[in-house]
C-alpha cells in the first residue's frame, strides 16, 4: 500500500494534455478578465476571446476522440471516454450559443461584458469538469464553480428586483443542494472508503454499511435532483428562470442542467451497477432505479400540467425545462437498467444527445425570446407574441421550429432525441419503466397544448396595436439560424452523431450499405 | 424513363417539397405572391402525371411489394427509408395525387391572404400524406404521420373560419396523442422483434411481419394486445370511428375548403389504411378478438353520424357528419374480414375521397359566392345557378349510394361481405353478422334522408333570399375542376374490374393472415360448422 502510494507521489499520473480541453476554457476564462481590466468597454474583443476560447476546446475535444480510451487519467480522478467528451461538446456548444445570443442583452443593458463572459467560460469550465470527474471530489469542485458562476449570472441585471432574486433564490437553495450532495458523498465514502468511481462500483457489494450506502446515495439524488431540477426538488426553477435575463435563462436552462446529468449519470450508472449475484449491490440498484423512475414520472406529469397554465414564455419554458429533465430522466434510467456495455454506452448517448437536442432548441428559443423581450424582458408574455406570425417571418418561423422540436414532432431533432430515449427504457421491459415511457408520451401530448400556444398566437391571431420587427443583430441571427439548421439537420441525419457519442463504429455490412 | 421508374415513389414524395420551397423563395425574390397558385398547380400536375408510372408494373406477388427502394437513414437504430407499393396502396397514392391539384384549383380565388404559406402548406401535405401511404419502416410511417399534422394544422388555424384555433387545436391534439401511444408501440415491437430473432431490433414492416408468419416471433396475448390497442387508438382517432370523432366535425367544418376536401378525401384514409396494413397483418388474433368491437362502434358511427348529419343547420358541418358515416362503412367493411368486405373497404375509401371530396368542393363554391354556411340562407339555388345543380345533385348520388355510381359498388360489397361474414357469434336465435349488415342497411338509407332533404332545402323551390337570386353559375374552372370527379363517380361505379383487380392480391393475404392465422383457423371452422347448423 505505501508503495503504491509513493509510486503515485513520486510519478504522479498527471497528464496535462488530457484535460486540456478544460484548461483552455479556464484559461480563456482568465484572458478575458485581465483583458477586460487593463481594455474595459471592448465588448466585442471580450467576446471574441471566449468564442475562441470554447472553438480550441472543442476543436481539441473533438481531436481527443479518435484516442484509443485509457479509461481514466490523474490516478483515476479524470475519467476519458465517450460521456466525458461528448457531454464536453454539448457545453461548448451551449457556451457559444449563449455567447452569441446574449449580445443584444449586454448591449442595451450595460453589462459588464468582461465579468459576465469570464462567468461563463468559468462555468462551462466547472460543467466540463463535471463530466470528466471520476471521482466525487472532483465532481463536486466542478459542480461548484460552475454553480457559483451561475448564481452570480443570474443577478446581473443588478438594478432589476426579479433579477437579484432570482439569484440569491438561486444561490440559497443551490446551497442547501450542494450541502445535501456533499453529505451523501461522504456517507458513500463513509461506507465504501473511496471516492473514486470505478472503485466504488467494486465495492459496493462489500460496503461496510450497506444502509449508509443508501442512505448516501438518497442524498446525492435529493442535490442531484435539485441541479436538473426533477420534481419536487425542482420549486427554485420557475422564479429564478423568470427573474434572470433571457439569455443566461436560456444557459441556466440548458449548461448547469446538463452539467448535472452528466455527473448523475456517471456517479449511479457507472458508481452503483447491477453486480451479477450480488445483494447489497442488487438492492441499491433496484432502489434507485425505481426513485428515479417515480421521481421521472412526477416530474414529467408535473412540468408539463404546470406548464399549460403559464402566460409569460419564460415561465412556460421554464416549467418545460422541467418536463424535459423528466424525459432525459428515462433513458437514464434504462441506461442504469442496460445489460451489457455497449447498449449501457447507447443509452448514455442517448441521454447526451437528448440534451444536446434540448440544449440547442432551447438556447434558440430564448434567444428570440430575450430579442423580443426588449429591455427588462417585459415582453414575454404569449399576447405579445399576437399576430407576429406573418410579421417577422423568419423569426417566428425558427420560433415554430424550436417549438416542434421540444414537442418532438417528426423531422426535427427533438423527435430523434425522444425516440432515442425511450428506447433503452423500453429494451429492459421492465413494468415500471413501460409506465414512465408511457407517461412520456402521455406528458409529449400534454405538451403539444401549450407549444402549439406559441404557434397559434403568432400565426393564428390578429395583432391589435402596431409592430415593427426587431432589427436582429448579425450575432443573433447567427445563433438563431445556427440553431434551426442543426435542428432540422439532426432531425434528418442525425446517424453520426449518434455513432460519435455512442462511441459505436458502423459494421462492415452497414458501412456497405450506407455508401 | 428508368430514372423516374427506379425512383417513383421518391419522387413523388420529395417532388411536392421542392414545389413549396420554390414558392417560397418566389416569394423571397419577387416580393409577389400572385403566381405561386400556378407553381402549386403545376407541381401537384406534374405529381398526378408521374404518379400513373404506377401503371407500367402488374401486380405484386402475394406479400410483395412494387417500386421498393430500402436505403439506411439512421443506421444506429436501424431505421431504413423503405417505401413500397403494393394492392392497398395503389390507389390511395393515386387518391392522393388526383386529389391535390384539384384541391388547388378549389383555392385558387378562394385564398385572399398569405398566399405563399397556403400553397406550401398544401405541397407540403401532399409529401407527407404520400409518405404514409408508402412508406414500409414503421418509425418513418411514424415520422411521415406525424409529419402530416402540421401543415394541416396551419391550413385549419390561419385560413380557417371562425372557429379555427378551436379547431386547429383539438385536431392536432386529439391526433397526437393517439399516434404517440403508437410510437412506444413501435419502439416496443423493434425489441420484441431484436429478442425474437436474436440480434438487432427491426422498423421494417416487412421483416417484422415475415419473422411473424414464420413462427420467430410470437407476440404473448397480453402484449399484444396492449400493442394493438395502441396502434388501434391512433388510427381509430384519425379515422375517426366513434366515440373518437368529436375534432373531426369541428376541423372539417372550420377548415377552408381545400383543407376540408384533403382531410375528407385523404387524410382520414391514412387511419383505415394503417389498421389494414400494420394491426391486420402484425395482431390478427387481436384483430378477430375485438372485431365485435369495432363492428358495433362502426355501426354506431353509420346511424350517429346519420341522425346527426340531419339535424345540422350548417352545410358544411352537414358533410363533415356524413363522413363519420361513411367511414364507418369502411371500418364495417375491413373488420367483417370477407374477402368482399375487405374488397368494399378500400373501394369506399376511394369512393369517400371522390364523393366526399366533391361535395366540400361544392359547398365551398357556394360560401365563397355568399359567405355562409347556414342551410337556411339558401333555397331555390337550381333556378339560379343550374349548373351547380345539376353537380351537385350528381355528387349526391354517389355519396348516397345510387346504383351505377361509384358509392354503390363500395356499400354493396361491404353489406355483402358483412352478411358472409362469420366474425360474430353465430347463437341459434340470432345471427349478429346479419344484424350488423341490416344496421348498416339503415345507415344507407338515412344517408338518402338527409342528403335529399339537403338537396331540396338548398336547391327546390323559389328563391328565398333576395341575395340569392344574382348568384353567378359555375365558371369554367370550377366545371373544369369538377369533371375528373365526376367522370371518376361513374367510371367507379360502372367499372369497377379495375380497381379491384389491382388490390384483389393484397386483400386476399390479409384476409388470409387474420382467418387462417394459428388461432384463426380454429376459429373459422367452429363457425363455419355453426352456421351452417343454423341454416
Amino acid at each position: 500500500m505505501s508503495n503504491f502510494l509513493l509510486a503515485q507521489l513520486t510519478t504522479p499520473n498527471a497528464d496535462v494534455t488530457v484535460i486540456l480541453p478544460e484548461i483552455v476554457v479556464a484559461v480563456a476564462g482568465i484572458v478575458v478578465m485581465l483583458y477586460d481590466s487593463f481594455f474595459p468597454r471592448q465588448k466585442a474583443v471580450s467576446g471574441a476571446i471566449a468564442m475562441l476560447g470554447v472553438f480550441v476546446s472543442a476543436l481539441l475535444l473533438v481531436l481527443m476522440w479518435g484516442d484509443s480510451f485509457s479509461g481514466s487519467a490523474w490516478s483515476g480522478m479524470i475519467a476519458h471516454d465517450n460521456l466525458r467528451l461528448s457531454f464536453g461538446l454539448v457545453f461548448l456548444m451551449i457556451a457559444a450559443m449563449t455567447i452569441l445570443a446574449s449580445t443584444l442583452w449586454v448591449n442595451i443593458e450595460g453589462v459588464p461584458t468582461g465579468e459576465f463572459h469570464a462567468l461563463l467560460l468559468f462555468a462551462t469550465f466547472g460543467m466540463m469538469m463535471m463530466a470528466a470527474g471520476n471521482d466525487l471530489v472532483v465532481i463536486f469542485l466542478g459542480l461548484e464553480t460552475s454553480s457559483i458562476a451561475t448564481y452570480v449570472m443570474a443577478g446581473l441585471r443588478k438594478g432589476d428586483l426579479r433579477s437579484n432574486e432570482s439569484a440569491l433564490k438561486y444561490f440559497v437553495l443551490g446551497s442547501f443542494a450542494s450541502a445535501f450532495l456533499l453529505y451523501g458523498m461522504a456517507l458513500v465514502y463513509g461506507a465504501t472508503g473511496t471516492t473514486n468511481i470505478p472503485r466504488i462500483a467494486a465495492s459496493v457489494d462489500s460496503a461496510n454499511f450497506p444502509a449508509l450506502l443508501l442512505i448516501g446515495s438518497a442524498m446525492m439524488i435529493v442535490g442531484f435532483g435539485f441541479k436538473v431540477a426533477l420534481a419536487p426538488f425542482h420549486v427554485w426553477t420557475p422564479d429564478v428562470y423568470e427573474g434572470a435575463p433571457a439569455p443566461i435563462t436560456g444557459f441556466m436552462a440548458a449548461g448547469p442542467k446538463a452539467a448535472a446529468f452528466s455527473s448523475f449519470v456517471r456517479v449511479f450508472v457507472l458508481g452503483f451497477p447491477l453486480v451479477a449475484g450480488a445483494q447489497a449491490a442488487g438492492i441499491l440498484h433496484e432502489t434507485w432505479i425505481s426513485l428515479l423512475a417515480v421521481l421521472g414520472i412526477i416530474t414529467i406529469l408535473f412540468g408539463n400540467v404546470a406548464a399549460i397554465l403559464q402566460n409569460n414564455i419564460k415561465r412556460m419554458l421554464a416549467y418545460s425545462s422541467i418536463a424535459h429533465a423528466g424525459y432525459a430522466t428515462v433513458g437514464f434510467v434504462g441506461a442504469g437498467l442496460a445489460k451489457t456495455a455497449a447498449e449501457r454506452n447507447e443509452a448514455i448517448a442517448a441521454v447526451a444527445f437528448y440534451l444536446f437536442v434540448y440544449a440547442i432548441t432551447n438556447l434558440g428559443a430564448f434567444a428570440i425570446v430575450s430579442l423580443l423581450g426588449q429591455r427588462n424582458d417585459r415582453r414575454a408574455d404569449f399576447e405579445d407574441y399576437n399576430g407576429i406570425g406573418f410579421k417577422a417571418p423568419l423569426l417566428s418561423f425558427s420560433l415554430s421550429v424550436f417549438m416542434l422540436s421540444l414537442l418532438g414532432m417528426p423531422l426535427t431533432a427533438g423527435f430523434i432525441g425522444k425516440v432515442l430515449v425511450f428506447r433503452p427504457a423500453l429494451e429492459s421491459g421492465s413494468v415500471l419503466l413501460v409506465t414512465l415511457v408511457v407517461v412520456a408520451v402521455i406528458g409529449s401530448a400534454i405538451s403539444a397544448y401549450y407549444y402549439l400556444r406559441l404557434l397559434v398566437v403568432m400565426f393564428f391571431r390578429e395583432r391589435a396595436v402596431d409592430w415593427v420587427p426587431p432589427k436582429v443583430p448579425s450575432t443573433l441571427t447567427t445563433a438563431i439560424a445556427a440553431a434551426v439548421i442543426a435542428v432540422l439537420y439532426f432531425g434528418l441525419f442525425s446517424n453520426g452523431l449518434i455513432r460519435k457519442f455512442a462511441g459505436t463504429t458502423p459494421k462492415a455490412a452497414e458501412v456497405r450499405a450506407e455508401r | 424513363m428508368d430514372l423516374i421508374a427506379n425512383n417513383l415513389l421518391t419522387i413523388l414524395i420529395l417532388l411536392p417539397t421542392i414545389g413549396a420551397i420554390g414558392a417560397i423563395a418566389y416569394q423571397a425574390v419577387t416580393r409577389s405572391d400572385e403566381h405561386q397558385k400556378w407553381i402549386a398547380l403545376f407541381v401537384t400536375v406534374l405529381n398526378f402525371l408521374i404518379s400513373l408510372v404506377l401503371f407500367t408494373r402488374g401486380v405484386p406477388a402475394v406479400g410483395g411489394f412494387e417500386f421498393e427502394q430500402n436505403v439506411p437513414w439512421i443506421s444506429a437504430i436501424h431505421t431504413n427509408y423503405h417505401v413500397g407499393v403494393d394492392g392497398l396502396s395503389f390507389w390511395l397514392v393515386l387518391l392522393t395525387t388526383f386529389i391535390m391539384p384539384l384541391s388547388v384549383l378549389c383555392a385558387w380565388t378562394a385564398v385572399e391572404k398569405k398566399k405563399t404559406a397556403f400553397f406550401a402548406f398544401l405541397l407540403l401535405l401532399e409529401s407527407a400524406m404520400l409518405g404514409v401511404f408508402v412508406t414500409l419502416d414503421l418509425l418513418v410511417f411514424y415520422l411521415f404521420f406525424e409529419a402530416s399534422l402540421v401543415p394541416m394544422f396551419f391550413l385549419i388555424g390561419v385560413w380557417g373560419g371562425k372557429n379555427r384555433i378551436y379547431a386547429a387545436v383539438k385536431f392536432f391534439i386529439f391526433t397526437a396523442v393517439g399516434s404517440l401511444l403508437m410510437l412506444v408501440a413501435i419502439i416496443a415491437l423493434y425489441y420484441i422483434y431484436a429478442g425474437a430473432v436474436n440480434g438487432a431490433g427491426s422498423f421494417d414492416f416487412v421483416e417484422i411481419l415475415a419473422a411473424m408468419q414464420s413462427g420467430k416471433l410470437i407476440l404473448g396475448p397480453q402484449v399484444g394486445m396492449l400493442l394493438f390497442l395502441a396502434f388501434a387508438l391512433s388510427f381509430a382517432i384519425k379515422v375517426p370511428i366513434f366515440p373518437v370523432h368529436t375534432w373531426l366535425p369541428d376541423a372539417h367544418t372550420e377548415a377552408p375548403t381545400a383543407g376540408s376536401v384533403i382531410l375528407a378525401a385523404i387524410l382520414l384514409k391514412m387511419g383505415t389504411y394503417g389498421l389494414m396494413r400494420f394491426n391486420f397483418a402484425f395482431f390478427p388474433d387481436q384483430a378477430r378478438e375485438t372485431a365485435w368491437i369495432f363492428i358495433t362502434l362502426a355501426v354506431i358511427g353509420i346511424i350517429y353520424g346519420a341522425l346527426v348529419a340531419m339535424v345540422q343547420p350548417d352545410w358544411k358541418r352537414l358533410i363533415a357528419y356524413t363522413s363519420v358515416a361513411h367511414m364507418g362503412f369502411v371500418v364495417l367493411g375491413m373488420f367483417s374480414f370477407t374477402e368482399l368486405g375487405m374488397q368494399g373497404a378500400v373501394y369506399q375509401m376511394l369512393n369517400h375521397g371522390v364523393s366526399t371530396g366533391a361535395l366540400f368542393i361544392l359547398v365551398g363554391f357556394a360560401y365563397e359566392r355568399r359567405h355562409t354556411r347556414e342551410i337556411s340562407e339558401y333555397g331555390g339555388l337550381a333556378n339560379v345557378m343550374p349548373n351547380y345543380a345539376a353537380i351537385f345533385i350528381i355528387t349526391t348520388m354517389s355519396s348516397i349510394g345510387l346504383p351505377f355510381l361509384n358509392g354503390f359498388v363500395g356499400e354493396f360489397l361491404i353489406m355483402v361481405g358483412m352478411f358472409k361474414s362469420t366474425i360474430l357469434n353465430v347463437t341459434a336465435s340470432a345471427n349478429w353478422n346479419y344484424v350488423a349488415a341490416m344496421a348498416a342497411g339503415i345507415g344507407v338509407i338515412l344517408a338518402a334522408v338527409y342528403l335529399l332533404w339537403l338537396v331540396q332545402r338548398v336547391f327546390f323551390g323559389k328563391v328565398t333570399h333576395a341575395e340569392n337570386k344574382k348568384l353567378k353559375d359555375l365558371n369554367a374552372r370550377e366545371i373544369g375542376l369538377m369533371i375528373p370527379l365526376l367522370i371518376a363517380m361513374v367510371v367507379m361505379g360502372v367499372y369497377p374490374r379495375p380497381f379491384l383487380e389491382r388490390t384483389d392480391s393484397a386483400i386476399k393475404s390479409i384476409e388470409a393472415r387474420v382467418m387462417r392465422s394459428a388461432g384463426g383457423a380454429v376459429a373459422k371452422t367452429e363457425l363455419d360448422t355453426k352456421a351452417l347448423e343454423n341454416r
